[in-house]
């Protein structure tokens, strides 16, 4: 009797540590700062983003178990995945390029996504990996930017803001986060790009590309890049890349977003469809011949099927 | 009058028998001794003047700052104890990216406000696992600044976490002859222009100093520009408009 | 007689997948957001009417698909979100602000996923109809049209075909419209369900098809002849809701 009337009394001690208990448990949602001006700000409410975290013995294994990787096409969750960018340092700043599609194992989930992530007027990351990991922390590193702008008085830094996110994406190592990003701009030092992955890797350099397209965008980036670049001849470089990737790459394609980075911050200079540009070219772009980029047109009565006059007359 | 508060002034979180919390008083007190800060709003913007008492030809009156950005759409001038506001206005700034962050729009000036005046009475004790927060109340006022889709707004916190929205306010030790000159002069269509020069003279008045472009300064929010403050240039351009 | 251990092994299993589908189409000054209401398991219906689409605000509806109890758990909290910021900030919460406020609660599981697709459609700040999809984790995008669920692989690329006109060329002369009249768009959602029903095991019994008009839409007018529509609204805002509810084949 003594130890029911205890259960459901609410003054003993006892009660007391179940009381505390019980706000222990609940105080990672349901918390006091959920109420207050800072209006439910959720996961963010203590200033820093807290995760739910299953209650099983091995939390990683349980996500690698039931959210998608490349290895495992079959399983429910279908994170997005992003596929070919790349970036370049050269005379006239950066050049960003990327492709727009996701795929979900072999669905084509979404041809329009937004890949180059705007981080503020000055910083731009890049998408490859998980789509959800790239936005959310980099929108998250872009907050994180705009404070430390507030309470230096002046811009940071791309190697701080990169190594803030590098540090950020460490400390959440072997959880499962998927994220491969350039982070580019400009800065007192000049144009600058920055490769930061979710392995915890940080480097700096004139020219990256990442995703399952990178390996045919470097072909033709690598070909065609030299310090002392136009930026018109920048520009048509990064087009003929991600055409290259979303022609060779399955995973890869539909359209390429094009961005310049200058002394006075970024530049959107256009959507390339990749059919079009296989097809018709960029249209009347600065930097462009206006021919189209697939080769059936360029080597038109110089191939096995429709070969030269020469050659058949021989 | 001290020896009848000795009692109930020491804890700061003990009700005296008349019911009031003498050091939540004795902290707003401390105000009156700060220099003057003056904001105004007006359908055009709003703007915020604040008195610098340079006390020495060797001190840089630039190095002194009593106007802070809090985000490009708000502004925030104090007076009091200024190293108690940077505390305050770094939450501000906190709650406003966090706001943009987790919403993807700009906080509104009163949710702003309404987050710095809820730090303003986490002092005292800590609930379970919270922050460290302060020991005693915060020594300043501020003037908060802001455009909206409300449009332009100011708002005045004080020590006890109460705030107030007004067309024109003053704070500091010239803020009771500050505050009727405003009463006075403030008008519903007053122009960012006059509300600039208003307040250098309402300033002017109430400063020992002869005002000079070292001794105030000038802030604004606009909805165009956001918050700014003005350079020496501007401010001198004001001082002879005046 | 010795007793012989067997390995034994343990798993966490909390996901499972309820089928559906959910398709929302912006317009210019309205958004239509749809999803059948048939919930099944296996190869086992459960119910033949589970909503999977809700009204958020007067101007914000929500559709959720994957696993059923998660979506309803989802939708519960995002009300609960919608309500708290009411009470902060005295205000409806804008359209993109419950969009982005989706994406940090979905990421906020990171690491124990809700298993949801969702769409978000609605009426933005400047009138304009908007529909915003999700993956599960929170990567999200605005864009005209977007199919999820079951029968995903089935209806986008009938909407790609119709709506942005993908591999479509213009009459000579004449181009594609940017925006779709309201009729064009309900005909269209309605015969992407009637489809997905037909060749989709997980798709049928109901269909609710909600419409959210802007603020004096002219769209409004075209409902006049539409059988089977309820308005849902709440405000004299400006803002309205209509819902259409339908049946589906239910073999």
């Amino acid at each position: 009797m003594n130890s029911f009337a205890e259960r459901f009394s609410t003054t003993t001690a006892a009660s007391h540590m179940r009381n505390a208990q019980k706000l222990a448990e609940e105080d990672d949602e349901f918390d006091g700062t959920m109420w207050g001006s800072s209006a439910g700000f959720g996961s963010i409410a203590k200033g820093v983003p807290s995760f739910t975290v299953p209650a099983v013995a091995d939390p990683t294994a349980f996500l690698r178990l039931h959210t998608d990787d490349h290895a495992d096409p079959s399983c429910r969750i279908k994170i997005q995945h992003g596929t070919t960018t790349l970036a370049f340092r050269f005379q006239g700043g950066v050049i960003v390029a990327v492709d727009s599609r996701a795929t979900a194992g072999s669905y084509i989930a979404s041809g329009t996504v937004k890949k180059v992530i705007e981080i503020n007027p000055y910083l731009l990351g890049t998408m490859a990996g998980g789509a959800a990991d790239c936005q959310y922390w980099e929108t998250y590193l872009g907050m994180h930017c705009r404070l430390h702008e507030l309470r230096n008085r002046e811009r940071i830094s791309v190697s701080a803001a990169s190594k803030y996110l590098s540090n950020l994406v460490y400390s959440y190592k072997g959880m499962g986060l998927s994220m491969g990003t350039m982070i580019c701009g400009w800065d007192k030092t000049g144009p600058a790009v920055f490769y930061v992955d979710s392995d915890g890797t940080r480097l700096k350099g004139d020219l990256f590309s990442v995703g399952s397209g990178s390996t045919f965008a470097y072909g033709v980036l690598d070909q065609g890049y030299r310090w002392d670049l136009t930026d018109e001849e920048a520009q048509e470089l990064g087009r003929r890349s991600i055409y290259a990737a979303g022609h060779r790459d399955a995973f890869s394609g539909n359209s390429c977003n094009l961005y310049h980075v200058k002394e006075d911050g970024w530049k959107f200079i256009g959507n390339y469809d990749i059919s079009k540009l296989h097809y018709d070219g960029p249209g009347n772009v600065p930097g462009s011949d206006g021919r189209p980029y697939g080769y059936d047109i360029r080597v038109e009565g110089l191939s096995s099927t429709n070969a030269p006059e020469v050659a058949a007359a021989a | 009058m001290f020896l009848t508060r000795s009692e109930y002034d020491r804890g700061v979180n003990t009700f005296s028998p008349e019911g009031r919390l003498f050091q939540v008083e004795y902290a707003i007190e401390a105000i009156k001794l700060g220099s003057t800060t003056v904001g105004i709003r007006t359908p055009e913007g709003v703007v915020l003047g604040v008195e610098k008492r340079v006390q020495s030809p060797l001190l840089e009156s630039s190095s002194i700052e009593k106007i802070m950005e809090i985000d490009a759409h708000l502004g925030c001038a104090m007076s009091g104890l200024t190293a108690d506001a940077r505390t305050m206005i770094d939450h501000a700034r906190v709650t406003a990216q966090n706001h943009a962050f987790t919403y993807d729009e700009r906080i509104k000036v009163e949710s702003v406000t309404q987050a710095v005046c809820d730090l303003a009475l986490r002092f005292g004790e800590s609930v379970h696992d919270e922050d460290a927060m302060m020991s005693r109340p915060f020594g300043v006022a501020l003037l908060i600044a802001g455009i909206d889709e409300l449009g332009p707004q100011l708002y005045h916190t004080d020590p006890s976490g109460t705030f107030v929205r007004y067309d024109a306010k003053a704070i500091g030790s010239g803020s009771e002859a500050a505050q009727s000159e405003l009463q006075d002069k403030w008008h519903k269509q007053i122009t960012l222009q006059e509300a600039q020069i208003l307040t250098l003279r309402v300033l002017k008045q109430v400063m020992e100093e002869k005002l000079d472009q070292h001794n105030v300064q000038l802030a604004q929010v606009t909805p165009t520009k956001g918050f700014e403050i003005l350079d020496e240039t501007r401010l001198q351009e004001v001082i002879e408009a005046m | 007689m010795p007793s012989i251990e067997q390995p034994q092994q343990r798993q966490f299993n909390p996901y499972s997948e309820n089928g559906g589908t959910i398709l929302a189409i912006a317009g210019a000054d309205f958004s239509v957001i749809a999803g059948d209401t048939r919930q099944s398991e296996g190869y086992s219906i459960q119910t033949r009417y589970a909503p999977k689409v809700f009204r958020l605000t007067d101007r914000a509806v929500l559709a959720v698909n994957g696993f059923a109890a998660d979506g309803n758990m989802f939708v519960k909290k995002v009300r609960q979100r919608l309500e708290w910021y009411r009470h902060a900030h005295a205000k409806d919460m804008p359209l993109r602000a419950i969009a982005r406020l989706i994406q940090t609660m979905l990421y906020a599981r990171r690491f124990f996923p809700f298993y949801v697709y969702n769409i978000l459609g609605g009426i933005e700040e400047d009138g304009t109809g908007a529909v915003y999809s999700f993956d599960p984790v929170g990567s999200y995008e605005r864009e005209a049209c977007r199919a999820a669920g079951a029968a995903q692989s089935l209806v986008q690329p009938f909407l790609d075909n119709q709506i942005y006109f993908k591999n479509q060329l213009p009459a000579p002369g004449t181009s594609h419209p940017a925006h779709l009249p309201l009729s064009t768009v309900l005909s269209l959602v309605i015969d992407s369900f009637t489809s997905a029903t037909e060749r989709h095991i997980e798709v049928g019994d109901g269909l609710e098809i909600y419409i959210v008009f802007s603020k004096g839409s002219t769209s409004l007018q075209g409902l006049a002849s539409v059988r089977g529509l309820q308005e849902v609204t709440t405000t004299d805002d400006g803002e309205r809701v209509f819902v259409i509810r339908r049946e589906l084949k239910k073999d």
